[in-house]
């Protein structure tokens, strides 16, 4: 089992999502998307595609655009081929926004990016922890959760879905995780249990196969239990919640 | 055909929704525009527009749509077009053009690029005005208002136009400079800087009369005339800001200057005494280094940036934190950023100041515009950077109106060694290639160093503002840390920074020798730069090298196929000669000896300044629980959490105690990070600074700093033979004998606590004239100066994650305070609040204070300790509060007072070297037996309820801990 992480122009955290990967069994390298770009065929050495969290381009012309406009450019086709194999993708933050931009997420009707991440409802970035409850159990990164305690940390964290398309959505079942309060009920998109005002408190989607995943909330940084806040009224666990993400990676493959 | 591509939002943006709300009104719009040098056909146009933006959540405005498509929104009869000025670094504009050159590859000639934003407003001509203002900077940025139709105009007959940087194309020709001039001509050349052919001046060198006579003595010894080269190169080596004259100078009978004598001699003290490893690297290099583990070495350092904030505060803030990013990646062979720290110094927000550079005209930038600026700043530099910022704090005063202090910290990690050599060693080899990475070279921050010494007054040059690109940085360091540096590919590394090239190559080449450059290599961001300007710009994001020749095909090449410009500019010789080419012209040759040292030292006196003692009286009629709601929302006090969430402090997934704690989410005054995967040990990090207790006495305002410090760290469970701590005296009027007479007592005070404490000094940094000359509102002429600001920065090792404590006490628990409470209300936030007649400032007891912190820290390794939090501003009534708020668990708090003490006096003395602790009851015993003949005193317990009550002889007090909460989290008026 082996996960490329990919790396460069921003992109900031690669070494902690390589950790994860790491100690859950997987064999993995930072590749910068240079080198990917000069030798693509090595896409066929890995069965796992992560694109981590960052600022690549430094978010402008809007968080993600650039680096997908460079995959797009340089990439797109490879990537395409590796996600209609089994195997799988995520894209954390700004790879979520990366892989939103690239429309590889939702992917309903067309090439062209069908959902818009933008600017967080309070206009300012959040870095906070929240609650999100799995909505799409069939993804195998999303299997047998239920609830997961993450951090968030963006300013444009917002999912803008036109209605229609929302609704195929929801039909297909491709919201991943979503925003929820204290009571553990949906956040109907009070701040700051929604902390950037996105629709039906979308936290993440997948694409129709559920193979590649797309979320906003970090789980590497939820990876050992001393990550979480308050964590010394409980010691008892070795992991966090993030843990579950990438050990659902390694189960899809053992 | 058009030049430009407009795009906008569809829905609201939370930047628009912002707009709206601060300015009442309903109809604003916000335009990403970006304006091209050359016209784009249809085809072009569509593409481009297509790369840069998301037809799902935006809409790209057309000649044929503007109109329609803006009036769906309404009636806009404004517009404000605010472009970056000509040589401004334009970030969203290199991203672009980055885009286009990718994927239209060579089908597209050479083009210039402008971001814009234009903002559309249906109202008054006044508001838009106001907005504007509110906006942007016309230091950096021009302001264009104009009527709507004009818009729609401009839009029809491709009428918007690219700010270009136009100099006069100058055929360079070596200038050499006439010293043998009147005292006065020869001060107006350090004034205002060198006079060019018409007669203009080139801005503050920051030389006085007597360095400029040296610097002639020096030339007529050897027959010749200085160049503009030489004047400028000179100016900024003997800065303030690199020499550091003040803490060199003799100063009264210290003939070493308090430098040596305090700040250095404490840590040779310590050294001396401690016999251990702790120590790596200390004032040489970039940043201080000690050991974390035997494999790994940290560094921190901090820096102030504090009048390029006041002047462009985004700019001058991120400017700060990218800056000393590069410190750390210059430390040794190179550290990794692990953690940013921040500290600000800040006029009130809600107050308008109303100040004047000149009469009439010039307006120092309002106090809220200052602090939101320098608060975006950090947050977009660190965010950018993936440099997590976990630790800060924020402090307000009337005195800081004329000058914010900004202050940007970094730590970083370095293996001890690598290719089996000690990496925090490094030398220049002669024969070494000099290789420039990182950005291109402009005209940004010429004058930085020299002018960063010097009071802001209206000569303040504008040019001396630059502005961070964290990408281009973070690109270039994460080839340096990732790749180069582990191959052992160079011998030796510095950051530009201040004095750009002039300095960080003169810097290096004390490990050759000296050094040939030439500067017509050096890539440039726009034709027409004079090699002088070359020499000494601050262009940020710029690293040099000394690479073996060997090395030098791969270590560019590395560079290269990341994104990132390496050019070899020169090479590193034995001989100890600075020497400076243009096109083969030799425009610089000095001694090495007389360009690091030929300075003239300055010799100091202090006189004993008269106390101004602030008389407050009591306000009557103020219930207990009225003062306490008081002091939580009084902005020193009440909760920084809007910046602590701003600030992306769990990237790196290190944050281990993070900057909001307990479910009530408290800001604390200690954080800590796990920097390595494979070791349990943590690094815990803390500041302080008492500008309030300044004026009242210095040497106790400097022992409370680095008390507090300490105590903070000792609180977070760090082990206190692994505490190092850093000095930033930022001082004002450092001419003046009464302020350097407070600055002696301060600089006495550091060695005696570090001494007493055993923490040495691992770095510092001082910036010595923090003082606004103006003019008020009525054409008055004031001085402002800041109060003395000592900020002591604490970094320390935490051995176990058992170790690290929580502020959150459980049912049951005993509330104790640790240290002995004294009346010292003077210049406590009390003080300034309620007001109080007679009390003493805080006066730190260290061998009180160590019998206390050794104790805490063996019942903490016991398990004894089951929460704490360090006593500071307000108390102990603040620090119950806290500990209520974040635990969201009620506490009854004893009020039978001994030592003769009031209520007051005991809940809100700012007596220093105390802790709150709580304990389970079963743990008193074996607690008392640790702390015997140790000051402590049982205050209370955790009740679990939902209310704080105070107990005196007669009465119980009661206030519900969701209106302490909120209280403590209310917003800061003005921002």
């Amino acid at each position: 089992m082996n996960v490329l992480v990919l790396s460069g122009y921003g992109i900031n955290c690669e070494n902690e999502t390589l950790h994860a990967f790491e100690v859950v069994g997987f064999k993995g390298k930072i590749v910068h998307i240079n080198d990917l770009i000069q030798n693509a065929k090595q896409l066929n050495n890995y069965q796992v595609f992560a694109i981590p969290g960052g600022f690549s381009y430094g978010d402008d012309t809007g968080s993600g655009n650039a680096m997908a406009k460079k995959i797009l450019t340089n990439l797109y086709d490879q990537l395409i081929d590796f996600s209609l194999k089994d195997k799988l993708i995520i894209g954390i933050c700004n790879g979520c926004q990366i892989l939103i931009n690239l429309g590889l997420v939702p992917s309903l009707n067309k090439k062209d990016p069908e959902v818009a991440m933008i600017e967080n409802k309070s206009g300012s970035y959040e870095c906070r922890w929240v609650d999100v409850k799995v909505n799409n159990n069939k993804s195998p990164w999303l299997k047998n959760i239920s609830i997961l305690n993450l951090p968030v940390a963006h300013q444009e964290g917002q999912f803008m879905i036109p209605i229609n398309l929302l609704k195929s959505i929801k039909a297909n079942n491709l919201i991943g995780l979503q925003y929820i309060n204290n009571h553990k009920k949906l956040a109907k998109g009070q701040f700051p249990f929604n902390p950037n005002g996105s629709k039906d408190d979308i936290a993440a989607l997948t694409n129709q196969n559920g193979n590649i995943l797309a979320m906003m909330p970090h789980p590497e940084r939820a990876f050992y239990h001393y990550h979480v806040p308050n964590w010394q009224n409980n010691t008892s666990k070795k992991f966090g919640d993030g843990y579950k993400i990438f050990m659902n990676a390694k189960k899809f493959f053992a | 055909m058009t030049n430009t591509i407009q795009i906008l939002s569809i829905e609201k943006t939370g930047k628009e929704s912002s707009l709206q709300k601060e300015h009442n009104n309903k109809s604003i719009k916000i335009i990403d525009g970006y304006f091209f040098s050359r016209n784009l056909d249809d085809q072009k146009f569509t593409k481009i527009s297509k790369l840069i933006s998301n037809d799902v959540s935006q809409t790209i405005l057309t000649k044929k749509n503007v109109n329609k498509v803006l009036s769906s929104y309404c009636n806009f009869n404004w517009v404000v077009e605010i472009k970056f000025l000509p040589g401004v670094t334009d970030n969203i504009a290199t991203t672009v053009k980055e885009i286009i050159k990718d994927n239209l590859k060579s089908s597209f000639k050479s083009f210039e690029l402008g971001s814009t934003k234009i903002i559309l407003i249906k109202g008054r001509k006044e508001d838009i005005t106001k907005i504007s203002k509110n906006e942007a900077n016309p230091l950096i940025q021009t302001i264009k208002i104009y009527p709507f139709k004009k818009y729609l105009n401009n839009f029809k007959k491709n009428q918007f136009k690219i700010e270009k940087v136009k100099l006069p194309k100058k055929k360079y020709s070596k200038k050499e400079v006439n010293l043998d001039i009147s005292d006065y001509h020869l001060s107006l050349i350090g004034k205002l800087g060198i006079e060019e052919n018409d007669k203009s001046r080139r801005g503050t060198l920051g030389l006085d009369l007597e360095s400029l006579k040296t610097i002639r003595n020096y030339f007529s010894t050897i027959k010749r005339k200085p160049t503009d080269v030489e004047i400028e190169t000179l100016a900024q080596t003997w800065s303030e800001h690199c020499k550091h004259k003040i803490f060199s100078a003799k100063i009264d009978d210290i003939q070493e200057g308090i430098f040596k004598k305090y700040i250095k001699g404490a840590t040779e003290k310590i050294i001396q005494l401690r016999k251990d490893n702790f120590c790596v690297s200390l004032f040489t290099d970039n940043a201080g280094g000690i050991e974390f583990n035997k494999d790994w070495i940290i560094c921190h350092k901090v820096e102030t940036h504090n009048t390029p904030s006041a002047l462009d505060p985004f700019g001058g803030a991120i400017t700060g934190i990218v800056g000393v990013n590069r410190d750390c990646l210059g430390f040794g062979k190179g550290a990794k950023p692990i953690a940013n720290t921040y500290a600000y110094y800040l006029a009130n927000p809600s107050k308008k100041y109303q100040l004047y550079r000149q009469k009439n005209k010039d307006p120092m930038l309002p106090a809220n515009f200052i602090a939101k600026g320098i608060i975006s700043g950090v947050r977009v530099g660190g965010n950018c950077s993936g440099i997590p910022t976990p630790q800060g704090n924020v402090y307000f005063d009337d005195r800081f109106a004329g000058k914010p202090l900004v202050f940007c910290g970094t730590v970083g990690i370095i293996p001890k060694k690598i290719k089996g050599k000690l990496s925090h060693k490094k030398k220049a080899n002669p024969g070494d290639i000099i290789l420039m990475a990182g950005g291109r070279v402009g005209k940004d921050g010429i004058h930085g160093a020299t002018f960063s010494s010097e009071e802001l007054d209206p000569n303040s040059p504008v040019s001396a503002v630059q502005i961070g690109d964290p990408i281009t940085q973070k690109k270039m360091s994460d080839v340096i840390i990732r790749e180069l540096r582990d191959e052992n590919l160079y011998s030796s590394i510095t950051d530009n920074g201040a004095g750009g090239l002039s300095s960080s190559i003169g810097e290096m080449a004390k490990e050759s020798g000296g050094f040939i450059v030439n500067l017509e290599k050096v890539p440039l961001k726009y034709n027409g730069l004079y090699p002088w300007e070359i020499w000494v710009s601050e262009s940020q994001e710029r690293m040099t090298l000394a690479v073996p020749p060997a090395n030098v095909k791969k270590v560019i090449k590395r560079f290269n196929a990341r994104g990132v410009e390496a050019t070899i500019i020169g090479k590193f010789i034995k001989k100890e000669k600075a020497i400076v080419k243009y096109n083969k012209t030799e425009i610089l040759n000095l001694n090495m000896e007389f360009l690091h040292e030929g300075y003239p030292k300055l010799n100091l006196k202090t006189s004993f300044p008269k106390i101004k003692k602030e008389k407050k009286k009591i306000i009557k009629n103020s219930s207990l629980i009225d003062k306490l709601h008081k002091l939580l929302s009084s902005p020193n006090i009440v909760s920084k959490e809007f910046i602590a969430t701003q600030y992306d402090h769990e990237v790196q997934a290190t944050s281990i105690i993070k900057p909001l704690q307990g479910e009530g989410r408290v800001f604390g005054n200690a954080t800590a990070i796990k920097p390595l995967f494979d070791d349990e040990k943590s690094i815990a990090l803390s500041q302080a600074a008492y500008p309030q207790y300044a004026e009242t006495n210095p040497y106790d305002m400097a022992g409370c700093s680095i008390d507090t410090a300490y105590k903070n760290l000792i609180v977070s469970g760090a082990n206190s033979k692994k505490i190092a701590i850093l000095d930033n005296f930022c001082w004002c009027s450092s001419d003046e004998p009464d302020r350097l007479y407070q600055l002696k007592e301060a600089a006495k005070a550091c060695y005696d606590y570090a001494v007493a404490y055993q923490t040495p000094f691992i770095s510092g940094k001082d910036s010595m004239f923090n003082d606004f000359k103006g003019f008020d509102k009525t054409g008055k002429s004031v001085k402002i100066s800041i109060p003395p600001t000592l900020l002591i920065s604490s970094i320390g090792v935490v051995d176990k994650i058992s170790h690290l404590t929580k502020m959150t006490p459980d049912d049951g628990d005993i509330l104790l305070v640790l240290g002995n409470t004294r009346n010292e209300l003077q210049d406590s936030v009390y003080f300034k609040i309620i007001g109080y007649e007679k009390s003493k400032n805080p006066v730190v007891n260290s061998k009180d204070a160590l019998r206390t912190y050794r104790n805490f820290e063996k019942a903490n390794k016991l398990g004894i300790i089951n929460s704490a939090i360090g006593i500071d501003l307000g108390g102990i009534g603040i620090a119950v509060i806290k500990m209520a708020i974040a635990s969201k668990k009620g506490l009854t708090i004893d009020l039978k007072l001994k030592n003769k003490i009031s209520v007051d006096q005991f809940l809100f003395s700012e007596t220093q070297s105390r802790i709150l602790v709580s304990m389970k009851k079963n743990k008193l015993a074996n607690f008392k037996k640790i702390f015997k003949g140790s000051d402590y005193t049982i205050i209370g317990k955790c009740t679990g309820s939902d209310v704080i009550e105070f107990k005196d002889n007669k009465k119980i007090i009661r206030g519900k801990i969701s209106d302490f909460a909120k209280s403590y989290k209310q917003n800061i008026k003005g921002l």
